[in-house]
């Protein structure tokens, strides 16, 4: 028996249109030069309202979404070119990233009427951001162990229950919070729902933490008898699992699971000069060689989510090779600019240290490099 | 069905049917494989390169990729653009590196009547007839034929108009894509049928981890292979192919090194067939420019354009 292998990466380009709307982006980044004092790619840093409010004014955020919800009715591709322009040049997306990848997309599809007219509009307009309520202090990458629950009571639901490491929860509108509204089964993934927690009226208690870089962007969010009107559950009670899941292919293969240490690879190329040394301009080479490799596949996943398919894991795959290689960038960076005497090179020893020190986050958000090694060998026929 | 699916599944076939360890074991010893060249001939594919083939020069090389699948113990590169080069199949004509009046790394120069000797830096080349008493006999470390002749009396200039070398290594990038599919391949059956525990090696979440790290390497040889042979005979030929050849060969070390970590003592021994393909990549990815060598020409560009415009270079369609 000959074993096929079974992963498939089409040969897929970005539609014939697509230089037009780059260059309306890079005119509209070049305009907005004070927004972009400190380019980092890392999709998670610069929360910046009044960035993102001008990026909704010109339709660039929910570009896909439907025109009657705020949305522009544009293609997956579309969405595809403004992202990647967003993240190379380093502009601050984190505040309304969220909500224009995941939430809105979530609530279009799984949400009421009422709801999408009453949330998303909002989040295309840059105006309202979203966080993710997944990780609790028992559970990470075992989603389906929630802690949190949920119980309807005459007033609404009643929620008890802590949630742990959620990005921007103190500068957000909302968090969809995976809740468990039934009792856990011999059947892990069923009895969980998803709600939305208005984080600034509700009464959770939000405590930023610390991270290694000395900044302050994920959360505690605690629940104490946190009452919310019964409209605010997502979809079908019980249905949690499958909303949470159906959404990973977008999230997992998008330019912020590959470029966010673009900019010290731009800062490299600046410290290399026109004729570098043949080892540094190896490692120019060999950071932009991956990087090739890695955008044509992460389009490829693009356009068969375009085609309707769900390629949960090349998706995986994808995601786990970009967040390999976003590590990988800049230890290459760094060997190929010798630290002595001469040249002190401070743009790039500023921008590889802000990375640095964001790194081990690229290999644990939204699904860690080992939760991903096993999804792609599920994918293999090996579990 | 298109002409490329139809090419790939035709070669798939006949290299399945005509190529096995026996015949790369022979090839291995020194002994030219003349039945399956005669099959290769019968079916054409020694033309498929040649401007009159009637089949997209794209195709051409996505059957090399095939004959890399099976570690096919031709020089189907070579002979490819040989006949290309030649405007002519009348005989078997394979391809070197043109250094002076000789040609260097020239497979299976005995059984050849014509070398094509190729400057790498001149972007042109020489043809010539072959002395059999002249050659020194070579190989590389699959134990592929990798010769050194003289440039004979009479040796004609190639007179190209396209960039040689780029295209031979775009030959080693489509090969190794294949080879490194197939290694995957075997190292997936091996994992699922060897058992040690009680249960099948494949089931040890170490094992599963490095296939994990193997199937990502694969994909990403794959595609940066493919888009090197799309933007053949395009503006961004050369570069596309430095990217490719430079991405090819960090995954063929990655690769080879896990695939026989998975097969354990018995992917060490030659009666197992995993080393003709691993020491194939391992050949493969330092000939015509190993990873340091298209490294730098893609860094000295990327340089050359600058900070501010490197982004603008990434991001071009293709």
């Amino acid at each position: 028996m000959v074993v096929r292998f079974v992963l498939q990466f089409d040969r897929i380009s970005l539609p014939e249109d697509s230089p037009a709307l780059r260059a309306e982006v890079r005119e509209f980044l070049a305009a907005e030069s004070e927004h972009l004092a400190r380019p980092n790619s890392d999709f998670g840093t610069g929360h910046d309202p009044a960035f993102s409010r001008k990026l909704g004014a010109r339709g660039w955020i929910g570009m896909t979404w439907p025109k009657q919800y705020g949305g522009a009715e544009r293609s997956f591709f579309e969405r595809y070119v403004v992202t990647e322009e967003l993240l190379a040049a380093g502009a601050p997306v984190s505040a309304h990233w969220i909500a224009d990848r995941q939430s809105g997309p979530l609530l279009l599809r799984f949400g009421t009427d009422a709801q999408r007219e009453a949330y998303v509009p909002p989040i295309a307009r840059g105006e309202s951001y979203f966080s993710i309520g997944m990780s609790e202090p028992n559970t990470g990458s075992d989603l389906a162990s929630v802690r949190t629950t949920a119980k309807r009571t005459g007033d609404g639901w009643l929620i008890n229950g802590t949630k742990l490491w959620t990005s921007e929860a103190h500068r957000n509108h909302y968090m969809i919070t995976l809740v468990r509204t039934d009792a856990p089964s011999d059947n892990r993934h069923a009895g969980l729902s998803q709600i939305i927690v208005d984080l600034k009226n509700d009464g959770a208690r939000i405590r930023p933490i610390r991270n290694i870089a000395g900044s302050e962007d994920f959360n505690e969010v605690v629940f104490e008898d946190v009452l919310v009107p019964e409209d605010r559950i997502v979809g079908e009670p019980g249905n949690g699992w499958q909303q949470v899941t159906s959404e990973l292919a977008y999230e997992r293969a998008g330019p912020e699971r590959f470029l966010s240490a673009f900019r010290v690879f731009v800062e490299l190329v600046r410290a290399a000069g026109e004729a570098p040394e043949p080892q540094l301009a190896a490692a120019i080479g060999r950071i932009a060689a991956h990087l090739m490799a890695l955008r044509r596949m992460s389009i490829s996943v693009a356009g068969m989510l375009e085609d309707g398919q769900s390629p949960e894991v090349e998706a995986a795959l994808v995601k786990g090779l970009g967040n390999d290689f976003e590590k990988l960038l800049p230890e290459v960076a760094r060997l190929a600019v010798p630290t002595g005497p001469g040249a002190e090179h401070r743009r790039f020893r500023q921008t590889f240290a802000d990375t640095l020190l964001l790194s081990p986050a690229f290999t644990i958000r939204g699904g860690t490099r080992e939760i991903l090694r096993g999804v792609i060998a599920r994918g293999l026929g090996l579990r | 069905m298109d002409t490329r699916q139809l090419l790939i599944d035709t070669a798939e076939r006949i290299f399945s049917d005509h190529c096995d360890k026996a015949v790369l074991d022979a090839a291995e010893r020194g002994e030219f494989p003349e039945r399956l060249w005669n099959v290769v001939r019968e079916n054409g594919f020694h033309e498929l390169a040649m401007a009159d083939s009637g089949v997209d020069l794209k195709d051409a090389f996505a059957v090399i990729r095939v004959a890399g699948r099976h570690a096919l113990p031709l020089p189907m590169v070579e002979i490819l653009l040989a006949n290309r080069w030649l405007q002519s199949s009348a005989e078997l004509a394979v391809i070197g590196r043109l250094e002076g009046d000789r040609i260097a790394d020239v497979p299976w120069a005995g059984n050849a009547k014509r070398a094509l000797g190729i400057d790498w830096e001149g972007a042109d080349g020489v043809s010539t007839s072959v002395s059999v008493e002249e050659i020194g006999t070579a190989r590389n470390v699959a134990a592929e034929s990798r010769d050194g002749l003289p440039v004979m009396a009479g040796a004609q200039p190639l007179g190209l108009n396209e960039p040689a070398f780029e295209m031979l290594a775009l030959g080693r990038v489509a090969s190794m894509a294949g080879c490194l599919e197939r290694i995957l391949e075997l190292s997936l059956q091996y994992a699922n049928e060897r058992e040690q525990f009680g249960r099948p090696i494949s089931k040890f979440q170490a094992i599963q981890h490095n296939l994990a790290i193997v199937a990502g390497e694969v994909a990403a040889a794959s595609r940066a292979a493919d888009a090197a042979i799309d933007a053949l005979e395009g503006d961004r030929f050369a570069l596309e192919v430095a990217a490719a050849k430079a991405r090819v060969g960090e995954a063929a070390g990655i690769v080879a090194e896990s695939a026989h970590q998975v097969h354990g003592a018995m992917g060490f021994t030659h009666e197992h067939q995993l080393h003709h393909f691993t020491r194939r990549v391992w050949a493969w990815r330092d000939e015509y420019g190993n990873e340091a060598f298209w490294q730098e020409r893609l860094g000295r560009h990327l340089a050359g354009i600058g900070a501010e415009k490197v982004w603008d270079f990434l991001a071009t369609r293709g």
